[in-house]
């Protein structure tokens, strides 16, 4: 088993540059420290009609109440709250390519905090002896020696397909055959219900891969999923 | 006008999540899943509403209106590809507002 660099085609430049744009690198890295329920915040905002900062606070009492302390986690809330705001006012189509680049990017730190930053890459494929290579790459991979890890990420549940779930199984089984164990998972920025039913509509196998839900992505720091 | 009760604000929710789940139907290749995610939270909303005591419990007024405010939000879209993704969304929303787990 290898890992290796995706092809630089022109739709992998287009993106390469909105993962480097720093509204992403900013939401993510506030997302890594947010609660269960600011990701909620994110979530809805980012998916939001309207763009009144005002309403949203109203939207979200838990977070934003009168009886919620001026602090680091009402700091951190409405920090989130604002850089989704700017997510949500680039219009439908920017704002879907960076609510995706977004999760991987929060995928990708969680995961430095628990495996140092060199082991974690983005947007690589696995190569396996004798088996044709998948053209798509994966979002974010671990690579470490005997303790590799590879991720999708997807900003809803809707996302999640049997292609995708094909992919990570092929490359955990692949792994398994080569006695190069191979954790796989899909990461997914929306509630574990939500999962769960789209998971139960899907024929690929998934008893392999794990999947990481909104409410339990600090996982990723704790452990392979 | 009395303060609204759990239970009341929850049968708001669920009925602007029916108008939500509708226009999700509109896209054909995902009505089952569509149907099948509204049921699952509809579930989940009604369980909070199980408990008698719960469900006659009076709404802090910041609650009752952070619920009118999500029920306004996706009275707004008109996308049933955004509505999908509101159908997880919104009850999430409506239970962080009244204090559940989602």
């Amino acid at each position: 088993m290898r890992f290796q660099d995706a092809a630089r085609d022109g739709r992998a430049i287009v993106y390469a540059g909105i993962q480097a744009d720093p509204l992403v690198k900013r939401a993510a890295a506030l997302l890594a420290d947010a609660t269960p329920a600011q990701r909620v915040l994110a979530r809805a905002v980012m998916n939001g009609e309207t763009t009144n900062p005002d309403g949203w606070m109203a939207t979200f009492p838990s977070l934003f109440g009168s009886s919620i302390p001026i602090g680091p986690e009402r700091a951190r809330a409405e920090e989130i709250l604002a850089a989704s705001l700017a997510v949500a006012e680039r219009g439908e189509q920017v704002r879907s390519q960076f609510r995706g680049a977004i999760v991987e990017e929060t995928t990708a730190i969680l995961l430095a905090r628990r495996t140092g930053d060199a082991a974690v890459r983005r947007e690589r494929r696995i190569l396996f002896d004798g088996v044709r290579a998948e053209i798509h790459p994966y979002d974010v991979t671990v690579e470490r020696d005997g303790a590799a890890e590879a991720y999708d990420c997807k900003w809803g549940a809707r996302g999640i397909n049997d292609d995708v779930l094909h992919q990570l199984d092929d490359a955990r089984a692949h792994a398994l055959e080569e006695e190069a164990p191979l954790r796989a998972a899909l990461v997914v920025f929306d509630a574990e219900r939500s999962c769960q039913v789209r998971l139960e509509r899907l024929n690929a196998p998934h008893a392999g891969t794990a999947i990481v839900p909104l409410e339990s992505l600090d996982r990723l720091v704790e452990g392979p999923p | 006008m009395s303060p609204a009760t759990v239970a009341e604000a929850i049968e708001r929710a669920l009925a602007a999540y029916a108008d939500l789940t509708e226009l999700g139907e509109e896209i054909e290749d995902e009505w089952s899943y569509v149907n099948d995610l509204a049921s699952a939270w509809r579930d989940r909303l009604d369980a909070v509403i199980a408990d008698g005591a719960r469900a006659g419990a009076t709404l802090d007024p910041a609650v009752d209106a952070a619920i009118d405010r999500a029920i306004d939000e996706i009275g707004r879209i008109t996308d049933p590809h955004r509505a999908i993704d509101w159908l997880s969304t919104f009850p999430q929303v409506t239970l962080l507002a009244l204090g559940e787990t989602p």
